[in-house]
């Protein structure tokens, strides 16, 4: 079975922030979460890259591991969802997570922290495929009608990229291969545990 | 403490890079060869263990791209704090259940003399139960992040667990405030009667009176409840600060100091629910008349004697000022 | 799978829309996710058997119970000129998704951050609903039909009183074509050139620049064939913010070609972070970085010598002005060191192909003309036009700037660049089928009626300054403007001026825009209409993209709310005015809607000198339809296909003759290498055929200016030749080719002498067939002329801009002299020489640049309203560099204020304190609105119209300056002083 990963290839990527407005607009995210978000590393000098970053689905996902009622599992495509039902906000998964993906609506008083809500790489959560009650809670569902997340779909410059882990990453070494470099397959080796050899 | 090694690393890193970054300012018209040059993640790791970055958005600590260091938190969270609150707890439960078996609870020796004397007024009992119950609440929501999922989510099942975690974590959030607030009319209240002083170096020598056969002496506070009103104090300061840096995520540090907060928070918690256990201990089964104090708030003089016998010296002698001055006199308490 | 989604829609969508008609407005959180509180009972149930750990996913067949349904409709992208298509998925009159489009040729599947989030634009619950007017300082609501009764009285008041020019009409590259033409139209029945768009503040340089040089005014080649450059130099332009997909082909270019990629620009953009040279220079030294390059190219031979004999005119007269930039004074104006720019200089002449690439950078100055023609200039020196992988690839902004432009919508043309004299007149009465002198009668005088009208940049001029500097009747007194910002014209803190002083202003807008909050913070408070109009995703028509290609757009959902189609809101307008019958002659009008095809029709009709004669609709609708079949590299169709067959996408213009004849359209322009009827072509002889040349000892010569043994591919003429009228026809005995009915057309069209009717007057498209049949381009085979006799600086000179850092450099770079041009003043000269002696530079020691942020785009109002673009760019902000920002005490976030160098202009906005720029360069987005020297003007806004984020507008302090050619604006370099606030 397919194991779905995201790879940014930075030496694409121009901070235009469409993956930013794709997820927004698929999943109807509301002000102030931002599932994805677009990082610019030494910006405005020479060498500045930028890099779209948003939950990697990480093979043994430190936020499930850490979660105290144990409400994000991993699907059989390698994707990390979980269950707005059964998160009670405690903030644990934000702790954990290496890339900041874990959001929470501001609710209450006292900063207190509403469901977490993240990138579920188009995927839905546990309510049956296509529900209104899965749209309501965490967005469209793509994988299931046999689409990848939006987010890489509609990527400017084809710097995202989404869907099995090998076909990825092939195309990424194909690119690197070709054009002599790569600055890497950003966030790989803390996700996956792996790299890709450039 | 590997955080201050961290702190070093960091600004280290942080000054190597700016280093780096001056060297390449470019000076108008200046060449440079921006693909050359590009950033490179591992070699941004190995310096800061972080990668930061500029974003548009007003929240700044999106900037944070990468930060790794969720993993060791990640093994202190599910490894490392079990086996301290797992051997904390435990462990002085054991401790208890044998010195109960062994021991039985301390009897007053003298039986009771049926004159009581007041040790706690009605404010001192109120603030007291009030951070007892508030911290027990604590202790059982928060012990429940650590321990519910391995020991009480596999009985109960996901949605009642969600359910219970869920009320307890608003219980936990809320009721941190009148602990607070226990904890700091606790210090207010009783600071007097525990400074540390000569007699306690003698009590501690004694053992509180398990070494050898009689009491030692003691004010109004022996040296163990001494030792108990600092770690309330000071424990409590610290699960405190560090709750409260949890429950407003950002106003005080950002991701590295939560992990931080969270470890000092869960580690001091562990111990002083250990701590509390044995306190409880003393003041239910564990010795006779010792609960009354919290209880009715008076306590027979012979408990008195034995166990804080410079403490009833000052009370009698301050009743028989009080009786000179004022007549017809009226014993302190019936 | 392309439809998902149904109950949502009808639920949500209908919910929200219904609250907003009944004056409702939400807050931002409108559409939350409904949180499920843990608390709620009924979650408990639907979950108790819920495996966590590894939930396998449900079968598929539960895919889209919320899809089922809806239709996919196509349009395109209304934000930049890339064209990108936008597929929309409608579910019940609802706009319910957008899904990647990965047939378009153009684009690919992709998107930018506004391109991705178009969807909102439409369902905005801040658009406009409802037509309003002020009265008394109040927003009131109006119907359509009192808003377009008192604004045609008072229209047709003021054309009593002052005359027709004294309305100004301001159109919108936001258009169609379809609409664009008819705005143009509208100018033209009303009386006036008074008639102008976005394209003046962009690329009105570019165009007159370009097309001076070789024929047209547009970009030569495609996004797409920028895969072929091996170097590729970025000068001006910042398309990775500006034209994010374009980047798509850029950057793939480079990577698959191993091409040079190097950006020429005062800051280090997102662009240039990818380049593998990035030139840093001082805003404003286009030319000399440019000539410094050439002096290294003639220095060491690496011009195209074979090139420029055969296809340049005017090398000798380039080469004395190019000996003058030596390396060492270029790097004195520039700041550009020598060595940089050998190396540049022989990857562009030795690294073919090579193209060029600008945008604003070069555009919005003083000079803007002289710098796009020293661009073309370099190209033809390297021989770097004409083919695949070169060309001057010139970014379009607006989505259909370039077709707003095409047709006519512009103060010195009518449509398609046939000019204003008496003779474009004429044609267009033919094609428009009413009387030249009843066309005639609608102007002041015939003379006025053959003078270029006045720029949108000097509006408020035309307003305030005394009638006798005005060279027309009366001044300016009503603007009427639709689909154009206000705050993206410099000079605000003057142009609340004429915004006062206005007998009339209607806005018409999805949004009220800063026209509206600024007119009200100038202090008026009657006579302000707003007009509420449709975004284009709910209008049908053609588009044009930078590349030329023609694109139909579906109408998506129907207009919302009470706005109206453009097309609909000219036809009330000409109705009001009584010559719709005149106007509307041969297009279909439906409950006063006009037929977008039938005025495409109409514009095939009468477009032959641009060759927008070929693309029927039904032929741009056949490829949008069809766009999977054509090729991503040549965007062509195979040969075979039924529909589309060896079509080039979008019939990329010129596409001759009639839609008839199956003209591919032309992918490069100019390009040799292919027949004409294949794409192919030759530059454009538009200036003479020869011209006399005085030469040092005194006598003349006379040089030809037509092409000199070079040839489109399968000419017949194996030389250059002049353009095609039935007279040359005659010369060549290729006039017996001609039909009778074509023959009947040139007879009618020039009854006295036929002989003289050209290939791009006569309608009937024979004289054009002619040609093609034979190899030839209709409109002739010349020289491309790096000497423009006729424009100001024939040869491209630098002149510093008007306020400029380097008052050293302005006794020997002075800007041009003062000149009545368009009819108004240019003063540019006086302002220049004042700022040197009262030491404006002193005072003010920034260069202030400025340009566009991805998530925005023009004057903003639009995108700053859509929630998920708005929240990506809160805060109006300034870049400054580290050390100018420690010199000021300024801290990166902090607020500053910004002054200028007129008017005490001031602004307060947060610093961004970067290296992007350099020491003594600054630099603002321009498309923030809605604040003024520090004062917020959100209340100035009718009531829920305000956009979501406001800012001080860079052009509060942007100054005078204005191209001599075009009347451009020079908001890219002027004065600034910063301080902390």
């Amino acid at each position: 079975m397919a194991r779905m990963k995201f790879l940014c290839d930075a030496d694409r990527c121009i901070e235009c922030n469409a993956c930013v407005t794709a997820c927004k607009n698929e999943h109807e995210v509301p002000w102030g979460i931002n599932r994805r978000r677009v990082v610019t590393i030494n910006d405005g000098k020479p060498g500045e890259r930028s890099v779209s970053m948003a939950c990697m689905h990480c093979t043994d996902a430190p936020c499930a591991a850490v979660c105290p009622v144990n409400c994000i599992y991993t699907t059989d495509d390698g994707v990390v969802l979980h269950s707005k039902d059964l998160c009670i906000g405690c903030g644990y998964c934000f702790y954990a997570c290496p890339f900041g993906a874990p959001q929470y609506p501001k609710i209450g008083n006292f900063g207190s922290r509403g469901k977490m809500d993240k990138c579920t790489f188009c995927a839905g959560g546990p309510e049956a495929d296509g529900s209104k009650e899965e749209y309501e809670k965490y967005g469209a569902n793509r994988l299931a009608e046999g689409k990848l997340p939006l987010c890489a779909e509609m990527c400017s410059t084809k710097s995202l990229l989404a869907g099995d882990g090998e076909i990825i990453a092939q195309i990424y070494k194909e690119r690197v291969m070709k054009r002599g470099y790569g600055s890497g397959a950003w966030g790989w080796k803390t996700a996956y545990r792996e790299t890709i050899a450039s | 403490m590997a955080s201050l090694a961290k702190c070093v690393r960091l600004a280290l890193g942080a000054w190597v890079l700016s280093l780096m970054i001056s060297a390449s300012v470019p000076s108008i018209a200046q060449q440079v060869n921006p693909t050359a040059s590009a950033v490179k993640e591992q070699q941004l790791l190995q310096e800061l263990n972080r990668i930061q970055g500029r974003v548009s958005i007003p929240d700044q600590r999106s900037g944070v791209l990468e930060q790794p260091a969720g993993r060791e938190w990640r093994e202190f969270r599910n490894v490392t704090l079990r086996w301290i609150g797992g051997i904390a707890i435990l462990g002085t439960l054991a401790v208890l259940v044998v010195f109960y078996l062994a021991c039985g609870m301390v009897r007053l020796q003298g039986g009771r003399a049926g004159r009581t004397i007041v040790r706690f007024s009605a404010f001192e009992r109120f603030v007291h139960w009030m951070t007892a119950t508030c911290f027990i609440t604590l202790a059982i929501s928060g012990l429940n992040i650590t321990f519910g999922r391995p020991l009480l989510l596999p009985l109960i099942g996901h949605e009642a667990f969600s359910e219970w975690s869920q009320w307890a974590k608003y219980a936990h959030n809320y009721l941190s405030f009148p602990f607070t607030i226990g904890v700091v009319l606790i210090f207010l209240m009783w600071l007097g009667g525990n400074i540390p002083n000569k007699v306690d170096v003698e009590w501690i020598k004694r053992g509180g009176g398990i070494v050898g056969h009689d009491h030692p002496p003691a004010y109004r506070f022996n040296a163990g409840q001494k030792a108990v009103y600092w770690i309330v104090v000071i424990g409590g300061a610290a699960v405190a600060v560090t709750g409260y840096e949890l429950m407003f995520p950002f106003y005080l540090s950002g991701i590295e100091g939560m992990q931080m907060a969270q470890m000092v928070h869960s580690t001091v918690a562990m111990l002083f629910v250990a701590v509390m256990l044995a306190h409880i201990y003393i003041g239910t089964i564990g010795m006779q008349g010792a609960f009354e104090a919290m209880g009715s708030g008076t306590v027979d003089a012979n408990w008195a004697k034995e166990h804080h016998s410079l403490w009833l010296d000052e009370e009698d002698a301050r009743a028989a000022t009080n009786d000179a001055r004022s007549k017809p006199a009226a014993t302190a308490a019936e | 799978m392309l439809i998902r989604r149904t109950q949502r829609s009808e639920s949500d969508r209908r919910g929200s829309v219904a609250a907003l008609l009944s004056g409702q407005t939400g807050g931002l959180d409108r559409r939350t996710f409904l949180r499920r509180s843990g608390l709620a009972g009924g979650a408990f149930a639907a979950l108790s058997t819920l495996p966590l750990g590894s939930v396998r996913k449900a079968e598929a067949a539960a895919a889209g119970p919320l899809t089922a349904g809806a239709t996919v409709r196509k349009s395109i992208c209304t934000h930049c000129s890339v064209g990108c298509t936008v597929t929309a998925e409608v579910l019940n009159g609802v706009w319910i998704g957008q899904e990647p489009t990965w047939d378009s040729p153009i684009n690919r599947g992709s998107h930018c951050a506004k391109g991705a989030s178009v969807r909102e634009l439409v369902h905005s619950e801040r658009r406009l609903r409802y037509p309003m007017k002020l009265v008394g300082g109040q927003w009131t609501r109006v119907s359509w039909e009192t808003a377009i009764n008192e604004i045609g009285d008072k229209l047709l008041d003021v054309r009593e009183k002052s005359g027709p020019d004294s309305v100004y009409w301001l159109g919108s590259a936001k258009m169609t074509n379809e609409g664009s033409y008819l705005f143009r139209k509208l100018g033209a029945f009303w009386g006036t050139n008074n008639t102008d768009h976005q394209a003046r503040i962009c690329h009105s340089t570019t165009v007159t620049g370009v097309a001076n040089t070789w024929g047209y005014g547009a970009m030569t080649n495609s996004f797409n064939d920028i895969r072929n450059a091996k170097t590729q130099i970025i000068m001006g332009g910042n398309p990775a913010e500006a034209h994010p997909v374009s980047l798509q082909h850029l950057l793939e270019g480079k990577e698959l070609q191993k091409a040079n990629f190097i950006v020429i620009d005062p800051r280090l953009t997102r662009t240039a972070a990818h380049a593998t040279e990035y030139v840093r220079m001082r805003p404003g030294t286009d030319i000399p970085v440019l000539y410094g390059m050439m002096w290294h190219i003639l220095q060491n031979g690496w011009e195209d010598k074979e090139f420029i004999q055969r296809r340049v005119y005017g090398f000798d007269d380039l080469r004395k002005e190019v000996e003058k930039w030596n390396p060492e004074e270029v790097e004195r104006v520039s700041g550009v060191p020598g060595e940089q720019l050998k190396r540049v200089a022989k990857m562009l002449a030795t690294e073919k192909p090579a193209t060029l690439i600008w945008a604003m950078g070069q555009t919005q100055k003083t000079v803007g003309t002289a710098n796009v023609r020293a661009s073309c200039i370099a190209l033809l020196l390297t021989g770097n036009v004409g083919m695949s992988g070169a060309g001057a690839n010139i970014f379009r902004g607006h989505d259909n700037v370039q077709g707003a432009t095409d047709v006519g919508l512009d103060i010195v043309t009518l449509p398609f660049y046939y000019g204003l004299a008496e003779g474009a007149w004429k044609h267009w009465s033919r094609v428009w089928e009413v009387d030249y002198e009843f066309l005639k009668s609608r102007f002041d005088s015939k003379q006025i009626m053959e003078t270029p009208g006045i720029p949108l940049t000097r509006w408020f001029e035309a307003v305030t300054l005394p009638k006798d500097q005005v060279a027309q009747k009366d001044n300016v007194r009503a603007v009427f403007v639709q689909g154009h910002a206000s705050n993206s014209i410099t000079r605000i803190p003057e142009s609340l001026k004429g915004l006062k002083a206005l007998d009339l202003l209607v806005i018409a807008d999805p949004h009220p825009t800063t026209w509206a909050s600024l007119a009200v913070e100038a202090g008026r408070k009657d006579s302000l209409y707003v007009l509420p109009i449709a975004t284009q995703f709910e209008c049908k028509g053609s588009r044009v993209a930078s590349n030329r290609s023609l694109q139909w757009g579906e109408q998506i959902v129907k207009p919302i709310f009470e706005s109206k189609d453009d097309l609909e809101v000219i036809y009330l307008m000409a109705k009001k005015f009584g010559f719709a019958d005149k106007m509307f002659k041969n297009i279909k009008v439906e409950n006063n809607l006009p037929e977008a095809e039938d005025i495409l029709r109409e514009m095939n009709r009468g477009s032959w000198s641009t060759g927008y004669c070929g693309q029927s609709p039904e032929r741009l609708k056949a490829h949008m339809k069809n766009q999977a079949k054509f090729d991503f590299l040549t965007m062509r169709a195979p040969k075979d296909d039924p529909e589309v067959g060896g079509d080039y996408y979008g019939l990329p213009w010129p596409c001759w003759g009639s839609p008839e004849l199956k003209h591919p359209g032309t992918p490069l322009l100019y390009n040799t290498n292919l027949s004409v009827m294949d794409g192919g072509g030759t530059f454009r002889p538009r200036f003479g055929l020869e011209r006399e040349e005085k030469l040092p000892d005194g006598t003349t010569r006379k040089v030809s200016l037509l092409a000199d043994g070079s040839y489109s591919r399968g000419s017949e003429i194996k030389d250059g030749y002049p353009e095609f009228t039935l007279a040359s026809l005659k010369k060549l005995g290729w006039d017996r080719d001609l039909t009778e009915a074509e023959m009947a057309t040139i007879n009618r069209i020039n009854p006295a002498t036929p002989d003289a009717v050209s290939w791009s007057l006569d309608l009937s498209g024979g004289i054009q067939r002619i040609a093609l049949m034979h190899g030839c381009v209709p409109y002739g085979n010349g020289k491309a002329r790096m000497n423009a006799f006729g424009l100001p600086d024939p040869i491209p000179v630098h002149r510093e801009p008007i306020y400029t850092p380097r008052v050293d450099l302005v006794a020997k770079y002075p800007t041009l002299p003062d000149a009545k041009q368009f009819r108004m003043p240019n003063i540019g000269f006086s302002v220049q020489k004042a700022a040197v002696e009262k030491g404006i530079a002193k005072q003010f020691p920034l260069i202030l640049s400025s340009g566009r942020l991805v998530e925005y785009e023009g004057g903003g109002e639009e995108t700053r309203t859509n929630p998920w673009l708005a929240e990506l760019q809160q805060d109006m902000f300034i870049e400054i560099s580290p050390a100018d920002a420690a010199d000021r005490g300024v801290k990166d976030g902090g607020w500053v204020w910004v002054t200028g160098a007129e008017n005490n202009s001031r602004a307060r906005m947060k610093a961004l304190v970067t290296e992007r720029v350099g020491k003594g360069v600054a630099w603002m987005p321009f498309h923030f609105g809605g604040w003024f020297a520090g004062r917020d003007l959100r209340g100035n806004y009718p009531k829920g119209t305000d956009p979501i984020v406001l800012g001080e507008s860079a052009n509060t302090i942007t100054t005078y300056g204005y191209d001599p050619a075009t009347g451009m604006q020079e908001p890219k370099v002027t004065l600034c002083q910063i301080a902390a606030a």
